[in-house]
């Protein structure tokens, strides 16, 4: 059961943060095509805020992790 | 909720801490083809070039009577032959019965948390050097080392921490930001060798440069910084004493996700390395020898390209985790004095 909850949620996980990365990359993409000279502070922001979601993709992959190696605390 | 939370906390911690002890448990009634955790767990010896160099163990330790004790041992080995502790499921248990209040030992991570830190001081005190003789001041810097320190160290003064924080205070919090870079890229770097631990890797270490962080954001907070988290501005009273949790609980959540990014993702890193490479002994072991060298192809293929990640993910994560220290502290070390520019800008224009 551990392992089936671990798979499900991995996949989840991927689902949301790849949509989250995805809007990220078009926002990003299309602001650096309507004022490319502001691409240096848009990838900054970009890479800013991936970085938050990537943080809580990971949260949800670690335990994920954890559930996989079926860890029992006390 | 907050149970929740603290249980998760926990885990971490455990997996962070405990991982050798928890699973050569299991390890003892069958063992797995790969042992992904085994190869992710810190140890108490310093491999490389197939050498393994026993560490030695430094132990806090209660006894029976309650008294504390104090011990500090060669190796593991000769903690054992001592007759002061015993082995049980490959953790330290003292033989009276006691309890190991604190293990001070140095283990595998720790070592190359000191590579890593220590090629940061060296490469610093060469570069101060050069720069005290005039090099890179009045002529420009010379050979490639230090022009790289000086890209690294110009990028992180102007794209890191001028970019995020109060111009006047920015320099202040350069050396700290720089530190964490380079000591988070080379700790990254060193976890690229094949034989390596990643220092990274392991809660307690992410942990402490959170914590790092978390201090020098507390301490350099100003009178705006603790007003809006302790009386909100702008919204009504009720609201306020709701405001002061979510604020308070924020200023943990930030230094915490900081920490488990870093770990999470080189932790994650390391994985995928050994899940990929180990397809070729699980494919050799379920349909026999030439699924495994069939697997192979596809596997050393893949192992490369995400060794090429790997790499670049080590830099962007020490940029990561530098970039975000400097927006917390620039929160912090923000003052809001928008009215008194108005005042001051409506007096010039009278």
């Amino acid at each position: 059961m551990g392992l089936l909850a671990a798979g499900i949620g991995a996949g989840i996980v991927a689902i949301g943060a790849g949509i989250g990365i995805g809007m990220i990359g078009k926002a990003a993409t299309e602001s650096i095509a309507r004022q490319p000279e502001a691409s240096g502070d848009i990838r900054g922001a970009m890479i800013l805020t991936a970085a938050f979601i990537e943080g809580v993709a990971l949260l949800g992959a670690v335990i994920c992790i954890l559930l996989a190696l079926n860890i029992q605390i006390g | 909720m907050i149970q929740t939370l603290r249980r998760l906390v926990l885990l971490l911690l455990f997996i962070a801490t405990n991982t050798s002890q928890v699973f050569s448990a299991d390890d003892a009634k069958d063992e797995p083809v790969i042992d992904v955790v085994g190869t992710l767990a810190d140890h108490d010896y310093f491999k490389a070039f197939g050498m393994k160099l026993y560490l030695p163990r430094i132990l806090f330790w209660s006894d029976a009577s309650g008294a504390s004790q104090f011990g500090v041992y060669a190796s593991t080995k000769s903690a054992i032959k001592s007759g002061d502790f015993v082995d049980q499921d490959h953790a330290l248990v003292p033989a009276d019965g006691g309890v190991v209040t604190f293990d001070m030992s140095i283990t595998s991570h720790l070592i190359y948390f000191w590579f890593g830190m220590g090629s940061v001081v060296l490469l610093t005190i060469v570069a101060s050097r050069r720069y005290r003789k005039g090099v890179g001041v009045y002529v420009a810097p010379k050979g490639p080392w230090q022009n790289i320190f000086e890209i690294l160290f110009v990028f992180i003064r102007d794209e890191v921490a001028r970019a995020n924080i109060d111009k006047h205070k920015a320099d202040r919090y350069v050396p700290y930001l720089f530190t964490v870079f380079m000591g988070i890229a080379s700790m990254n770097l060193f976890g690229l060798l094949p034989w390596a631990a990643t220092a990274t890797a392991d809660l307690t270490v992410t942990g402490t440069l959170a914590l790092f962080t978390f201090f020098i954001t507390q301490f350099s907070g100003t009178k705006d910084y603790w007003g809006h988290i302790f009386w909100f501005p702008g919204v009504p009273t009720g609201v306020k004493f709701l405001m002061i949790f979510v604020e308070v609980i924020g200023l943990f959540t930030k230094p915490f996700a900081l920490a488990i990014r870093l770990f999470a993702n080189m932790l994650s890193g390391k994985i995928m390395i050994i899940v990929v490479l180990g397809l070729i002994f699980i494919f050799a072991e379920a349909f026999g020898a030439v699924a495994g060298y069939g697997v192979s192809v596809i596997s050393v293929a893949l192992t490369a390209t995400l060794y090429a990640l790997k790499a670049f993910v080590a830099l962007l994560q020490a940029y990561i985790f530098s970039l975000l220290s400097a927006v917390f502290i620039g929160m912090a070390a923000e003052s809001h004095h928008h009215e008194g520019d108005e005042d001051h800008a409506m007096e010039l224009s009278h």
